[in-house]
């Protein structure tokens, strides 16, 4: 930064050191077994406007001054940027953070790793209808200082850990998949190897086996208008999608219209916009134990903290950067700016976006109380519009309720609605006692593209009036 | 120090028979918005990964450090994790392929593309941005261009190939937020990208005339531009002609090659040493890659193949490993061709349509149920109305869900000229590619709800 400061508005490095290690198994034999190890530096300068960043490996000061010649070297060659406002302003980030781990995940043989996965496969493959049985664990550790020329100076320490089964079942022209704890690579938690042996996939496979195969000759799920109360990695993936991508600052501002999309939410809508009923209450969180989007500080030095999204179904606030904020007046930035690894610059990226629970009770006294209606938990596929308005999804399985009580499985379950209709027929949110946090492993945003693990907490909710059966 | 030459280093530190990849990328990324730069990232960085072999299994270890300490460690920690596997009994990976020499394709490289010049790209945003002002329309989008070396040692064979890929979209929108447009071009050659021209045809679009029309649900006749042709073939790649998927017995083509699953016209290929496209020797696992035909005249007559899925399968890898081993999701087919038909253009295919939808790109496409070729995706900058044989005026977006093979089986006519197409999207280590493809007329295409 020494370097940098006399050659640029502004500029910040992070050295990021990786390491990642990936184990899974199908069908009683290892799918993968593969890890990763990686460090560099990526150099991110503002000049007159105009931004440019340049990663190289490796840590040694020749890298560094390498890294920030070819940001100052890009950013030169682009076309006059004309708004150069302020960054909002932001104390400088001091000291040091690390997640809580109690085991770490790298220090636990992979022999044992195995032995928990192959138990976790063979008890997917107590069902003969079972095609692929899979079984997967992840760790990854993320070790990574941030410098400013605004004199900033931190480090942290992140580790993740956990896992996930699955279940493919097929019978002729048919297949159907039951996945635990979630899809899409399970559910994965800032902490220790204890994150992993508490999903305790071996004992939750033989039921995930018998679901998958039922599904094979269970009814397909109608068409039609009806209940629906959303619980898990599904209400998590509907939070994400329609709510969390939806006040990222940098789409309301047009920035990411020409890959990820713009937002129906517009800059002003703080205080006025209706974006759900009086029981949808959001928050971004990066500060909640657990979370993959928990941190001290994000990627550009400013600390994390809770900031309201929705306030009793009114647009509190967005997702933003240092520069975001600025353009629309905010007093600081919300420290959502976070990047894939060192050779990926940051961009406006969700923390921990929560549905607040609310006072309905347990699952089971939601179904009870819903009278006739549609339960779905699990996602098997997604896609919503650019504006993030018009959404469609489709769960792995689907229990019909029927007089308050869980009743037929049900396949292929698919919904789709408009964002703030759909919130807006929020008419409960389940308590605080069923709101934990779910995990999505490959947010893709940014170009070049930029995967990012993020957590989502809720308590299952009900939906009324709701379009399935539509896929 | 060459990739080639880092993956001899590589694997002299391993066990015998292990295989060494190296993969490294220079790229260059500028994006703008509003018409104005918004973020530039260049990356130099290198993947150095070790795949060790025992008793039928695969263990893999990576890193971005070349040093000799590192390296060591990490043939250390492959075959630690191979060994692991090992101890729970037999695989099925029957070892990395014999000794090969992979074929040299031409016109893989560009020397001046590889060059990286930041000034080329910020001549070709200020190209976009002037042609996208004088229509009153503000220029959102990336450029970009990489030069990716590849080298594989296993066995004795040493492989390697250096390429260069380029990519430019422009998408045009009014400063009110209004209509928008959309054009872009994947080349081997950042020349080839022609700024000028994309942001005219993105502006053309955006600027089309008359009042959004809106449509409802339903089953329409369909003229889809390359670019979403592109998207739904590469969806149809995952569901369809996944090797591992077929040998599992859940892919949408398990029990089906050999049976008519596409109009007579269509004949679709992975075809490496196709000129439009972004040529490729050789995959992940050393395998030289040789053009296949997947689609022949409507009939389904392979899938592709990496070592692990072909041994399942009993049958031969077809170069389409992602990963030394294979990867958990199986082999993929990275250069799809569909064969073009006789029309001229696009307003060919509309030219028979009574009423129907002009599709210019498909966006946030996800495969819904993989064995039926399911998928669903919206329309999004360029969507407009046909009538009586002709674009009349915009419309509205609209959700599609339906079977790509359905979509297939319903093709009348496509044009002679095939286009490179792509997302553009560059996730982890930079692996550009592109679906050649023509336009295309389907008879009818199921939309189930509006989008945008």
């Amino acid at each position: 930064m020494d370097s940098a400061r006399s050659r640029a508005d502004y500029a910040d490095a992070r050295f990021v050191r990786t390491r990642s290690e990936r184990l899974s198994t199908r069908n009683g034999a290892l799918d993968e077994l593969d890890s990763y190890e990686g460090e560099g530096i990526g150099v991110r300068v503002r000049v007159g406007g105009a931004w440019g960043f340049a990663a190289v490996r490796g840590s040694a000061r020749p890298d560094a001054e390498a890294a920030l010649a070819r940001a100052l070297q890009v950013a030169a060659a682009q076309p006059p940027a004309h708004l150069a406002l302020p960054l909002a302003p932001e104390p400088p980030a001091l000291g040091t953070w690390e997640s809580a781990a109690a085991r770490d995940p790298f220090d636990v043989s992979l022999a044992d790793k195995l032995a928990v996965l192959l138990a976790a496969d063979s008890g997917l493959r107590t069902d003969r209808g079972i095609a692929v049985a899979l079984a997967g664990f992840q760790a990854l550790r993320v070790e990574k200082v941030f410098a400013s020329t605004e004199g900033a100076l931190c480090e942290q320490h992140l580790t993740e850990c956990g896992g996930g089964i699955a279940a493919v079942a097929v019978n002729g022209d048919e297949s159907q998949v039951r996945s635990f704890p979630a899809s899409h690579g399970g559910h994965v938690a800032q902490g220790g190897y204890e994150h992993f042996t508490a999903l305790d996939l071996p004992g939750e496979a033989p039921r995930v086996a018998a679901e998958a195969v039922a599904l094979l000759s269970a009814p397909a799920c109608p068409p039609g208008r009806t209940t629906l109360v959303l619980a898990g990695e599904q209400l998590g993936l509907q939070v994400h999608e329609s709510v969390g991508h939806a006040v990222e600052l940098d789409r309301v501002l047009g920035r990411e219209a020409s890959y990820a999309g713009t937002s129906f939410v517009p800059a002003d809508g703080i205080g006025s916009l209706r974006f759900g009923s009086e029981l949808v209450n959001v928050t971004a969180d990066a500060t909640n134990p657990g979370g993959l989007g928990s941190y001290r500080w994000d990627d550009e030095g400013v600390e994390g903290r809770p900031v309201a999204i929705v306030r009793d179904g009114v647009l509190a606030g967005f997702l933003s950067s240092r520069e975001t904020a600025a353009e629309i007046g905010l007093e600081r930035s919300g420290g959502c700016m976070r990047a894939e690894g060192f050779a990926r610059q940051p961009i406006v990226r969700m923390t921990n976006v929560n549905l607040e629970p609310g006072a309905a009770g347990t699952l089971e006294d939601l179904i009870a109380d819903t009278g006739d209606g549609l339960l779905i938990e699990t996602n098997r596929s997604w896609s919503i519009d650019n504006k993030r308005l018009h959404f469609q999804f489709e769960g792995e399985a689907a229990w019909e309720i029927r007089d308050g009580r869980r009743g037929r499985l049900l396949r292929n379950p698919s919904y789709a609605g408009l964002t703030p209709e759909f919130w807006a027929s929020c008419d409960a949110v389940c308590s605080a006692s069923e709101w934990s946090l779910i995990s999505l492993l490959d947010c893709g945003k940014g170009e070049p593209g930029q995967l990012m693990r993020v957590s989502h907490g809720s308590a299952p909710a009900r939906f009324r009036d709701v379009e399935v059966g539509v896929a | 120090m060459t990739a080639l030459e880092l993956a001899e280093r590589a694997v002299g530190h391993a066990e015998p028979g292990a295989l060494a990849q190296v993969v490294r990328e220079r790229s260059l990324l500028l994006r703008f918005a509003a018409g104005r730069p918004t973020q530039a990232t260049a990356v130099d960085d290198v993947t150095v990964e070790l795949a060790v072999i025992r008793r039928g299994h695969v263990g893999r270890a990576e890193t971005n450090a070349t040093d000799d300490e590192s390296l060591v460690s990490c043939a250390r920690r492959a075959a630690a994790a191979a060994a692991s596997a090992a101890a729970a009994g037999d695989g099925v990976y029957p070892g990395f392929p014999a000794r090969s020499e992979a074929p040299s394709f031409d016109g893989g490289h560009d020397a001046a593309t590889a060059a990286l010049d930041p000034g080329q790209g910020g001549a070709a945003l200020g190209a976009a941005f002037e042609v996208a002002a004088e229509a009153g329309l503000e220029a959102h989008g990336i450029w970009t261009a990489a030069e990716v070396e590849h080298a594989v040692m296993a066995g004795g064979a040493a492989l390697t190939e250096r390429t260069t890929d380029a990519y430019m979209k422009v998408i045009c929108i009014g400063r009110d937020g209004g209509r928008s447009g959309y054009a872009a071009r994947t080349a081997v050659g950042a020349a080839e990208l022609d700024p000028r021209g994309l942001a005219a045809r993105a502006a053309a679009k955006a600027l089309r005339s008359g009042e959004p029309a809106e449509l409802a649900p339903g089953e329409y006749p369909v003229v889809f531009e390359s670019h979403g042709v592109g998207t739904l073939l590469d969806l149809l790649g995952f569901s369809a002609f996944n090797g591992l998927a077929h040998a599992e017995g859940r892919g949408a083509l398990s029990d089906r090659l050999g049976a008519k699953v596409a109009a007579p016209a269509v004949n679709l290929s992975d075809s490496p040493r196709f000129a439009r496209t972004l040529p490729r020797a050789f995959d992940a696992e050393g395998t030289p890659k040789a053009p296949l035909p997947l689609i022949q005249d409507g009939v389904a007559h392979r899938v592709v193949h990496d070592v692990r899925s072909a041994a399942l399968a009993g049958a031969a890898s077809t170069g389409h490993a992602l990963a030394p081993g294979g990867a958990p999701y199986g082999p993929h087919p990275t250069n799809l061709v569909l064969a073009g038909g006789g029309a001229a253009n696009e307003d060919e295919l509309c030219a028979s349509v009574e009423r129907g939808i002009y599709v210019t790109r498909l966006w946030y496409g996800n495969v819904v149920r993989p064995k039926e070729t399911l998928v669903t995706a919206v329309t999004r900058d360029g969507t407009f109305l046909i009538e009586d044989g002709q674009v009349t005026r915009p419309l509205h977006d609209l959700r599609l869900t339906d079977s790509v093979l359905a979509i297939l089986s319903a093709v009348e006519a496509l044009t002679a000229s095939l286009q490179l197409t792509s997302e553009g999207e560059f996730y982890g280590r930079r692996f550009a590619t592109g679906v050649a493809c023509p336009a295309l007329r389907a008879a009818a295409v199921r939309f189930t709800g509006p989008a945008g």
